[in-house]
């Protein structure tokens, strides 16, 4: 058998394969990845929008007031990754 | 608890004011990269091609990491392969030594994930500005957007870049450490319940332990990907 022919038989063989047996358990993992991201990804934006929000007050000595608006923006913005994950789960789909 | 304590092996080195003993976290950390380096090596020593198992076993992690990068950032990410293979092995096989007994799980203390995933923030950063210069700052105004809501929605979309190292690193850190704890508490009521009720605990903890080495694939996997997912943004600007 010489290499050519053993490359286009390989080629066949692999066209076979993914026929039969499409890739069911990556997509799976994928998923599973994404549900874990979601948790996370609401709070770390908030925790960030929070020390943001702190670490600005302390500058511009405005004490409570740009740590309560950055905080809502933090929420804004984990929902809007949230959403995204959710949107990219849905594509795949 | 004993298992997240860091100490000291050996003599104590300082450098300046910075304490650079070599620590338990250290010591695990070699273990990971030796087993590592060992297990690519005995799998890419033949090269046969009917694979024996390591060579199989091998194969196998480089062309699952070889499509997920593919898959999710395109063909312009294959220069950062060696990166996010040595990643995903590091963190998988981190992960997977501390499910071991008597072992010391690195993956469980926030600063080394947050080094890994600062070191990725400011990597994928770099690289953005390089590749599209200033109009890489395009990212935080998404298109399509009223003009009165724009500063709105710059501010927002900072802070969802800023937050991607801290839920990147508390994902992979608050996974490992709640699953270790559980397991310890599971384990500590069949102590407690003694010879009667014990066993009702320890068949959780059998299969505790098996959800556990799920997650520490899986943890491993979803690091990895979001590297890749990263890396898209900054190498394909709007798509």
């Amino acid at each position: 058998m010489n290499n050519k022919d053993f490359r286009t038989r390989l080629k066949i063989a692999k066209k076979e394969f993914a026929k039969n047996h499409p890739s069911e358990n990556n997509k799976k993992g994928y998923f599973m990845g994404s549900a874990f991201r979601l948790g996370t990804e609401l709070v770390a934006a908030v925790v960030v929008g929070t020390i943001i929000g702190f670490i600005l007050d302390n500058w511009f000595d405005t004490k409570p007031w740009l740590i309560i608006i950055f905080f809502f923006f933090g929420v804004f913005a984990g929902i809007i990754n949230v959403i995204r994950v959710a949107k990219n789960m849905q594509k795949e789909d | 608890m004993h298992q997240f304590q860091v100490y000291k092996i050996g003599p104590e080195i300082k450098l300046g004011s910075v304490d650079l003993s070599f620590t338990n976290a250290s010591l695990f950390m070699l273990i990971s990269a030796f087993t590592i380096c060992l297990f690519l090596f005995l799998g890419s020593k033949k090269k046969s091609i009917i694979p024996d198992r390591v060579q199989l076993i091998a194969e196998l992690f480089y062309n699952f990491i070889a499509k997920m990068i593919s898959d999710t950032a395109g063909s312009k990410a294959k220069p950062y392969f060696p990166f996010i293979f040595c990643l995903f092995m590091f963190v998988l096989l981190c992960n997977m030594i501390g499910m071991l007994p008597y072992s010391f799980t690195v993956t469980s203390h926030i600063i080394v994930t947050l080094v890994m995933a600062l070191f990725i923030f400011i990597a994928v950063t770099v690289i953005g500005f390089l590749k599209h210069g200033f109009k890489y700052l395009s990212l935080f105004v998404p298109k399509g957007v009223p003009v009165v809501l724009l500063p709105l929605i710059t501010v927002i979309e900072i802070i969802s870049y800023l937050s991607r190292p801290v839920s990147l690193s508390v994902r992979l850190f608050a996974n490992m450490m709640a699953g270790h704890t559980m397991l310890k508490v599971f384990g500590s009521f069949v102590i407690s319940l003694g010879l009667l009720g014990g066993w009702l605990p320890l068949s959780f903890s059998v299969a505790l332990t098996g959800l556990e080495i799920l997650v520490a694939f899986l943890q491993a996997y979803v690091f990895a990907i979001l590297t890749c997912i990263y890396l898209n943004d900054a190498l394909n600007l709007h798509h």
